[in-house]
């Protein structure tokens, strides 16, 4: 019976969500037609060009990758009653950090090279995060204040890098960009004819590993305390700070890696392009779908990065800006919320 | 090159005094919404709906004062229905704040980029400055405190207004009743939803009109994500000022005289865009962030701030 009632709860909010997302679609289809395209191309568009092996495919597993990392951290962070608001500042200082490496510790072997330039990002990532962590543990400061304000300092200091210290040499005009990472920096393809990293399986593992520790282990029960009560907590003797600081820190040190694995895997090359794409917002909407669980964030991740590429290239069948992908995401988000708020009511008491 | 020091002075505070309003009425609308327990977090995606409704509607009309009113329409019907699922659906305040910052950003460019698919729009008309020529007295003192637009002598008023109604009234009371204990404040009779509403719904309409001032004073037309954060860090000022309206106008105007500041150093140094320039525009975030152990320490919340109320 107990069982019966949890699965239907299951299916009722799953079909909320589903329906969430419909009315998103729903929403970027009208703003297509209404701009005077072809409901056809923008459905074609909307459900196969992601998979086309030519081009989206590649793409929707660089984003699966950037969302998954980045998603788990928001995700770990909030299960302690964190919120990361500035994953795309870390993100962005992670990108910056793999050139800072590769241009300041270019006297390293290959191999050491290419190792620092990844947990290079991932510490950028992580001092970037410590800053709202110290402040949060030590001064009780709000973290969604100080990661907000981090997120601005980030793009001016990302902007500061790329116009001096990591600025290609080949720049002498237009808008600063770094240097094109060579091949043997690249992280290279499973298969030559199918556009797939080993960022792709490397991720996927990194999501198994940190289920197996976060999910199956006391953390979680130690880590949802503190989310619920910090009183609870103290009377069940988890130190709160310990908790605290480990789940920012992850979170922080996971986005840094995102942007290793974005530039080594795809990009190649830092320039302002990177700057403000809000994937650390997606990322949140990713935590938050996937219910703050380490394999429930990567099944949303998955669908994320499928959406948000049919939908970039159906806004671009009809010449509609991809801004519309923004305002899809936002309606996405609220009926998922709305969603959970009718669950919750049913299923109440 | 030699640069008299008082026409620095006379830049770093006129500027300061016109950039602080964007800053003073969205930070007035949000102390009192907070105030009363809900945090708008959307507060940016409201504000670029605002703008460019602002410049819509003022190209469209030519009549800045019909835009002003657009655009605190707008606010009010977005910020209506983050209120209704904030405070009736009880939804996390800060997961449908960050729905209704996506929604704004999106939806602002959409729409302005149908209206103008070229880019090429009329000129914008801004309100006039409140006194034009200024003959008596000294002229730094024209320069600084009365070239601004009425919005900008508006929102100090609002400052003031704000404080007086949060402390002298019996709405303001509740309003930080409901906030600090929603239960008594229930049991004494107060409608502790209705009053909420109304804060937040009275804040976004500060949204709008912090959307509208922008457009005159920050940036000559609309573009994609054109408020860059700033929004966002009206929530932070409000921190640091520990939800007290005089003290978010200190935070607004020394944010905004340490701007002011390195941009005028800036722009005399000669860096050019792309170098050390950029490292100066951190200035005044970090200057923010440095106040936070001196501030932060003794800030305190609301106590039921993002916590939903459910009667009985």
């Amino acid at each position: 019976m107990r069982a019966n009632t949890q699965g239907l709860r299951w299916l009722r909010a799953t079909a909320y969500n589903v329906l969430a997302i419909g009315l998103g679609i729903l929403a970027g289809l009208l703003v297509v037609v209404y701009a005077g395209g072809n409901l056809g191309v923008a459905l074609s568009s909307l459900f196969l060009s992601p998979i086309e092996l030519a081009g989206g495919s590649q793409q929707i597993f660089v984003r699966f990758v950037l969302f998954y990392t980045m998603g788990m951290g928001v995700g770990l962070a909030l299960k302690a009653g964190l919120w990361n608001i500035g994953a795309q500042g870390q993100l962005l200082i992670g990108m910056v950090m793999v050139f800072v490496v590769y241009a300041f510790l270019a006297f390293l072997p290959w191999p050491v090279l290419y190792v620092a330039m990844i947990l290079g990002a991932a510490l950028g990532g992580l001092l970037w995060i410590a800053v709202p962590t110290i402040l949060r543990v030590k001064f009780g400061a709000n973290e969604i204040v100080v990661t907000i304000l981090l997120n601005v300092v980030a793009i001016n200091f990302a902007f500061f890098m790329l116009s001096g210290p990591i600025k290609s040499a080949g720049t002498a005009l237009g808008f600063p960009h770094s240097v094109e990472l060579p091949a043997k920096f690249q992280i290279p393809g499973i298969v030559s004819s199918v556009p797939i990293t080993y960022a792709v399986p490397a991720t996927i593992a990194m999501g198994i590993i940190l289920y197996l520790v976060v999910e199956r282990t006391p953390f979680r029960v130690k880590a949802n305390t503190v989310g619920e009560s910090h009183e609870t907590a103290k009377y069940a003797g988890i130190s709160i700070p310990r908790v605290m600081a480990v789940t920012m820190l992850t979170a922080g040190a996971l986005a840094g890696l995102a942007g290793a694995t974005y530039i080594m895997g795809y990009r190649y090359e830092l320039d302002i392009g990177s700057f403000s794409t809000n994937y650390g917002l997606v990322a949140i909407i990713c935590a938050l779908v996937g219910r703050k669980h380490m394999l429930g964030i990567g099944l949303a991740s998955f669908f994320f990065a499928y959406m948000t590429i049919g939908a970039e290239s159906m806004a671009l069948s009809a010449n509609v800006t991809t801004y519309v992908v923004f305002a899809m995401e936002g309606i996405m988000m609220f009926g998922i919320l709305l969603g959970n708020y009718l669950t919750e009511r049913r299923y109440a008491g | 090159m030699t640069v008299a020091l008082s026409d620095v002075l006379i830049g770093v505070f006129s500027t300061t005094l016109q950039l602080s309003p964007f800053y003073l009425f969205a930070g007035m609308g949000e102390v009192v919404s907070e105030q009363s327990g809900v945090a708008n977090m959307g507060l940016e995606g409201i504000m670029l709906m605002s703008l460019m409704t602002t410049f819509v509607v003022d190209y469209m009309t030519g009549n800045p004062w019909v835009a002003l009113l657009a655009a605190i329409g707008v606010a009010g019907v977005i910020g209506a229905f983050f209120a209704f699922t904030a405070i009736r659906l009880r939804v996390d305040q800060i997961a449908s704040g960050l729905a209704v910052y996506l929604i704004g950003l999106g939806l602002s460019f959409v729409i302005f980029n149908t209206v103008y698919p070229s880019g090429l729009t009329p000129n914008y008309i801004p309100l006039p400055p409140l006194i034009t020529n200024w003959n008596t007295g000294p002229p730094a003192l024209g320069i600084i405190f009365l070239k601004q637009n009425v919005m900008a002598y508006v929102s100090l008023v609002l400052v003031v207004v704000t404080a007086f109604f949060l402390t002298r009234t019996s709405l303001g009371l509740r309003v930080r009743a409901v906030g600090e204990n929603p239960k008594a404040a229930d049991n004494m009779g107060v409608n502790v939803n209705k009053v909420r509403f109304l804060a937040t719904l009275f804040a976004a309409l500060t949204f709008g009109v912090a959307g509208f001032y922008f457009a005159g004073n920050f940036v000559p037309g609309f573009q994609t994500d054109v408020i860059a954060g700033r929004g966002f860090i009206v929530l932070a000022m409000i921190y640091f000022a520990n939800w007290k309206p005089y003290r978010v106008l200190f935070a607004a105007l020394s944010f905004n005289i340490v701007y002011a500041a390195q941009s005028e150093f800036v722009s005399l140094s000669g860096f050019g865009v792309a170098s050390i320039s950029t490292l100066f525009n951190m200035l005044p975030y970090v200057f923010l962030l440095a106040l936070i152990p001196i501030f932060g320490r003794k800030a305190r919340a609301p106590k039921f701030l993002l916590k939903p109320y459910k009667k009985g």
